[in-house]
């Protein structure tokens, strides 16, 4: 490796860091726009035109705050935290193409480096509450420990799921810019959705969004594991979150949605990033979306929904795709059929697992309205 | 009889409980109440309710105020829910001066205390949304009790801290164009009310969280003296609406919600079908208002003849009484004792908090809907 | 799941009404005529004189003791230009403890004292709030130049009075120890008229048995 190409590199990373801040700052801002409107409230609105610098004003906020560091906690561990913490997500910015041409690192193993990482997401979370010795930051860290872990194996599965169907079109599947470029015809959305589904939900618990916030669930445990920081470090860890959202939406737009494709994206290829920016902030708003109405599970629950229901599931899917996809290469079935059949029976599942999941809900319901009417 | 702490200390001598304070200062209780809970892991198994955070001194303070001044201090008992609490209070004076009201001023009354019904339920729904962390039940809870609001600061001239029954009827008559503004209103609650039905009610994820939760069964409610919509919640056939009825309850017609299982989704929803039959009752009395005088001749400097004298009155949050000790012929009253339905219903807590969960802990304590205001007075 | 997605398609709803936020301090509320801040006195253009007498009246029902009066010799009626024998000398209204519940207005028989709508009263220290006299004339005159209050044509004691009228056929209050206030003037100088002519009679024959000793 040459100077020239390490400084390149150095370059490149470095626009990207400064492109994920500048990100969140935008994301933090839309959501809370998006939160308002949703609420029949205007959001944001005095500080600059339109309110765009109110996270930059809370940032400055955040940075003329005092350090407070308590005064038994591990030194070290609890600086060393925010960094580890928000290290492992941007690592993952290594392996997402832009478009068909500009990835940083074009790994053939990308998936595969995409599951190691998440792994190491719990690491920081649980450095963080241990060494700020409070009862409250140990409570967050553990239950935070606990729902990562869990809740990223339908995220893998899943997304095995997707590395198999790309199978078809190219001999590198786990390769990110393949599998894009598989979803060339049609966007691995409508071919299982189920596993979409899937990863969304584990999206949605990796980054700690609603319904599975209960590692910061401000009305509980006022914080979790963030509570005893103070100031730009406990934005360091808003930083992390944010960032994290961001890379499973483009995770998500590249894996379900078409990545870079779209109507004369072959030609145009400036069309591309945009494309897939769109993309990404089409799931981002779908988080938000889900964020308003929805209270959390308790943490019980939660374990309960990931072991019980979704990883049972995210099996089932596996199981679906695999055999449609063996049974069609033993019969020679055409990929587009089998696809259908991948689809048909993903949708089934998906009804069924809705049908079963509302059981409780009509039992109380059904008790209610007998009585009073519709209630 | 060993609390479940000393089973369990005792099963495992060397566990270190741990000592949570869920302190005066808290996004979750409702008010400066603090909750010092011994956890097992994740798992309550002794709680301590401290309160009196927002002890004021209202029946001390009574005691040196003539007893048209106490109605301010009565405002501010139980600060959700104004007007009913000055209602009980004008009740009891009204009871010992042997005082019978115009009927024009009974109906604003009734009219004017299941809006604030309606106003506090709106709010216990916005914090129990938030309790369970779903953020549009707190916008459109509070969306719709501004709407309310409005309607009382055009009738009393405050939003809240109303100042507005007189012993013998009320201060003054309701302003021009108030019933078609209350039927507005009343269109505008309807559709809020089904807003909120839609966000929280049938939600599986609401139902998850406080089906089967903090059950208390109906000897459990009537042994703590629990009243209001937990006693309606359990099974229990009490409102004071219909088993001692006052005012003009008698000729309206509206349903008492039940519940079967006693738990938080019960007393949820009992208080949402209580925001419907309010609005019943609201759309039955505009309709019939008669008109007339506001307000029976009592004299201006009012001293009640000698003897004690208990009301009590379906407040939103239960069952709240009054019981004035008069000597005779003074203008202040010796003692009036406030029978305040939170702190009764506080007293539910621990045992509804045995052996739950952290999250539970304050999904109950929301269900129970305390204000503190009348808990410490 | 239906009801996930039925309370999703309600927060979507939303999304389309137009918000329902008051951008103040852009947008001002729209207060009511009978809104209540905190009170202030009023001014009687006719003869350039306040209304208010300093009867102390306001000051006893205070329930928080924020107000302090005191009243003088009016030097206007005394010249014959007004009917007031007395005028406020001070008053000092404490807005910090003042809790606005409109009694002090209720229970003024001569219209002197309104409630403002003047809300925003902040301050930065807290020990400023107190409002002098001067100060509660000038905001009463600011609030009769608004249009939120203009002189009654009938006073407030004869208001008063036609308001309590006695309801349906016969009710109203009956025991004994409410005495009606209009009556109680009445039997007072019955009374006192009655110990004077007593007294009168004392007199007579004391006299008459003193000439009848002599």
């Amino acid at each position: 490796m040459t100077l020239t190409s390490f400084l390149t590199i150095i370059a490149i990373v470095f626009v990207m860091f400064n492109t994920a801040l500048v990100g969140v700052l935008a994301v933090i801002y839309a959501e809370r726009k998006v939160l308002a409107r949703l609420q029949q409230r205007i959001g944001p609105s005095r500080t600059g035109p339109w309110g765009i610098l109110q996270t930059m004003a809370d940032a400055v906020k955040l940075v003329l705050k005092e350090d407070v560091r308590p005064a038994e906690s591990d030194k070290v561990v609890f600086y060393l935290a925010p960094l580890v913490i928000f290290t492992p997500i941007f690592m993952l910015w290594a392996v997402l193409p832009l478009d068909s041409t500009k990835v940083l690192s074009d790994i053939d193993l990308g998936l595969l480096y995409v599951a190691a990482i998440l792994g190491l997401s719990v690491v920081g979370m649980v450095l963080a509450g241990w060494s700020s010795n409070s009862k409250y930051a140990m409570l967050g860290s553990a239950r935070s420990a606990a729902q990562l872990i869990s809740y990223e194996l339908p995220l893998i599965l899943s997304a095995l799921g997707v590395g198999l169907l790309a199978q078809l079109y190219s001999d590198t599947p786990f390769n990110l810019s393949e599998i894009v470029r598989a979803q060339l015809s049609i966007p691995f959305i409508f071919v299982m959705p189920l596993g979409f589904v899937l990863f969304m939900i584990g999206a949605l618990a990796e980054t700690a969004r609603i319904p599975f916030d209960i590692p910061h669930a401000d009305e509980e445990i006022v914080g979790g594991a963030f509570v005893e920081y103070s100031g730009i470090r406990w934005g360091t860890f808003q930083l992390a979150e944010y960032t994290g959202l961001i890379t499973m939406s483009v995770l998500a737009s590249i894996l379900f949605l078409g990545g870079w494709n779209g109507p004369f994206s072959e030609k145009l290829t400036w069309l591309q990033p945009l494309y897939l920016m769109s993309k990404t902030g089409f799931i981002i708003l779908l988080t938000f979306w889900i964020r308003a109405p929805l209270p959390r599970l308790r943490i019980d629950q939660l374990m309960a929904f990931a072991w019980k229901v979704i990883i049972p599931i995210s099996f089932l899917n596996l199981i679906i795709i695999s055999s449609a996809l063996f049974t069609g290469k033993q019969l020679g079935i055409s990929d587009d059929v089998v696809k259908g059949i991948i689809a048909l029976l993903s949708i089934i599942s998906l009804l069924l697992v809705t049908y079963f999941i509302g059981r409780r809900r009509r039992k109380r319901l059904n008790n209610y309205r007998a009585r009073w009417g519709s209630n | 009889m060993e609390t479940k702490a000393e089973v369990v200390k005792s099963a495992n001598p060397d566990m270190a409980e741990l000592r949570i304070n869920m302190g005066p200062q808290h996004p979750a209780t409702h008010g400066v109440f603090r909750m010092v809970l011994g956890l097992d892991g994740e798992r309550i198994i002794s709680v301590e309710p401290h309160i009196g955070y927002l002890h004021r001194g209202s029946e001390k303070l009574s005691e040196g105020e003539n007893f048209q001044q106490i109605t301010t201090l009565f405002d501010r008992l139980d600060y959700v829910s104004n007007f009913n609490n000055e209602w009980v209070y004008v009740r009891v004076v009204e009871k010992a001066m042997e005082i019978e009201l115009p009927e024009r001023a009974e109906y604003i009354r009734v009219i004017l205390a299941e809006l604030n019904r309606i106003a506090s339920h709106f709010l216990f729904y916005g914090t129990y949304g938030l309790d369970t962390g779903a953020m549009n039940p707190s916008m459109v809870g509070f969306r719709e009790r501004e709407r309310i609001q409005e309607v009382f600061e055009a009738v009393s001239g405050a939003r809240m801290m109303h100042n507005y029954f007189r012993v013998g009827g009320v201060k003054e008559d309701l302003p021009d164009g108030f019933v078609p503004a209350v039927g507005n209103l009343l269109d505008h609650l309807k559709r809020g009310y089904d807003d909120a039905r839609d966000t929280l009610t049938e939600s599986e994820i609401f139902i998850e969280r406080t089906a089967d939760i903090g059950k208390l069964s109906a000897e459990e409610t009537l042994d703590y003296g629990v009243t209001g919509p937990i006693l309606r919640a359990a099974g229990v056939d009490y409102d004071i609406r219909k088993a001692d009825p006052y005012s003009i309850y008698p000729e309206l017609d509206f349903q008492i919600p039940l519940g079967s299982h006693g738990d938080c989704y019960d007393r949820y929803m009992v208080r949402m079908l209580e925001i419907e039959q309010s609005i019943r009752i609201v759309e039955q009395a505009i309709s019939r208002l008669p008109d007339g005088p506001i307000q029976s001749k009592v004299p201006r400097i009012m001293r009640p003849p000698e003897g004690d004298f208990y009301v009590h009155g379906e407040n939103p949050r239960g069952d709240l009484g009054v019981y004035l000790v008069s000597k005779g012929g003074t203008v202040r009253p010796y003692r009036l004792k406030i029978r305040g339905p939170s702190f009764s219903n506080l007293m539910a807590l621990s045992s509804m908090l045995e052996n739950v969960y952290l999250a539970d802990a304050t999904v109950i304590l929301g269900s129970l809907d305390i204000v503190l205001g009348e808990v410490d007075r | 799941m239906i009801g996930t997605f039925r309370g999703l398609y309600t927060a979507l709803k939303h999304a389309f009404r137009s918000p329902v936020t008051l951008n103040y301090p852009d947008e001002q509320p729209k207060l009511s005529p009978r809104f209540m801040a905190h009170p202030v006195l009023t001014w009687d253009h006719g003869i350039e004189e306040p209304y208010c007498t300093g009867c102390l009246i306001c000051m006893r029902i205070c329930p928080t003791d924020v107000i302090t009066v005191s009243m003088k010799d009016n030097d206007k009626f005394k010249l014959e230009e007004s009917k007031r024998r007395k005028i406020v000398d001070d008053f000092e209204l404490d807005v910090a403890g003042c809790i606005m519940c409109g009694l002090c207005v209720e229970y003024c028989n001569f219209d002197a004292i309104i409630m403002s709508d003047k809300f925003n009263e902040s301050v930065t220290d807290r020990n400023t709030e107190v409002h002098s006299l001067d100060e509660l004339l000038e905001e009463g005159k600011e609030q009769q130049a608004k249009g939120r209050w203009s002189p009654p044509a009938v006073k407030k004691s004869q208001r008063r009075s036609a308001a309590q009228v006695v309801t349906k056929d016969g009710q109203g209050a009956t025991t004994d120890s409410a005495n009606a206030p209009d009556n109680r003037v009445a039997l007072a100088r019955e009374k006192a008229a009655a110990l004077r002519a007593s007294r009168e009679l004392d007199k007579k024959n004391k006299e008459s048995s003193e000439k009848g000793n002599n």
